[in-house]
């Protein structure tokens, strides 16, 4: 209802207002020009947001499913800012610098959820193809296998 | 989550209810149902439940990054709703001193053999 109402506010012309584009409709409204005569018609990018917020949960999901879904949180949020910074860089006064800043921090949180998820399904790939499924899934197996590690 | 929490509390039956269905409803672990070894997310489910009861100290024994990680995620809302002046670099410092949390508790466990 409010990202209707401020749809068509920044229709009209109205240049003291700072129009903040809603997240949906950011690629409807392209920026035209370079960087002056904006005043305070900064936006924010399109993607920032969605981008720090797939990058934190990369965090919270590294685990799951042996690291899969953080991997594709973590690709789908590196794309999505790859594509904004070439938008931000291309016409650096259109948009605000604090979504800026929030989309570089999406990424870094990204990379880190990726690289952890990377670890976790290499490990689960060498544990499977050192041990094979039969003696991981033995518990008692394990536990002696981990004792003679131990003794060694 | 601290508003639920309060919430709960506050209606000591209801809240029994809730915890008690989501203590039988945990997610399984395909690492540990794999490998029987407890992968570096396990426990969250468990210390969050035990958040939720108010047990702080019992919650940072079975998965220590669980606050800093609610702390991280709260702290985040908030920035993309008031968007503080240094948020962004705050959420990069309380990122990585999170992942810092989750490798050490980790490698703790590898090295005290409590995986099982």
């Amino acid at each position: 209802m409010s990202e209707e109402l401020e749809g068509q506010a920044s229709q009209t012309p109205q240049p003291s207002q700072p129009a903040q584009q809603p997240f949906n409709q950011g690629n409807s409204f392209p920026p035209q020009g370079g960087g002056f005569g904006y005043g305070g018609m900064q936006q924010s990018l399109p993607n920032a947001t969605a981008v720090l917020v797939l990058g934190i949960l990369s965090i919270v999901t590294c685990c799951c499913f042996y690291g899969i879904l953080s991997l594709v949180l973590g690709i789908i949020a590196i794309v999505l800012s790859k594509k904004d910074i070439a938008l931000y860089l291309a016409n650096v006064g259109a948009y605000t610098e604090s979504s800026y800043k929030n989309l570089k921090a999406g990424r870094v949180c990204a990379i880190i959820g990726l690289v952890l998820a990377g670890i976790m399904i290499i490990s689960c790939i060498i544990f499977v193809s050192i041990f094979g499924f039969e003696m991981l899934s033995d518990q008692e197996a394990m536990k002696e296998w981990i004792m003679q590690m131990q003794n060694q | 989550m601290k508003n639920a929490a309060l919430l709960l509390l506050s209606t000591p039956q209801k809240s029994e209810g809730f915890i008690h269905w989501l203590e039988n409803h945990l997610l399984a672990c395909p690492f540990k149902k794999l490998t029987s070894l407890d992968c570096p997310g396990c426990g969250l489910q468990r210390s969050v439940i035990a958040l939720l009861k108010g047990d702080i100290a019992a919650s940072l024994k079975l998965y220590p990054p669980t606050l800093a990680i609610l702390v991280l995620m709260i702290f985040a809302l908030l920035h993309l709703k008031f968007d503080f002046k240094n948020g962004a670099l705050m959420i990069k410092a309380m990122y990585i001193f999170a992942t810092a949390i989750i490798i050490i508790n980790y490698i703790y466990k590898v090295y005290n053999q409590q995986l099982f």
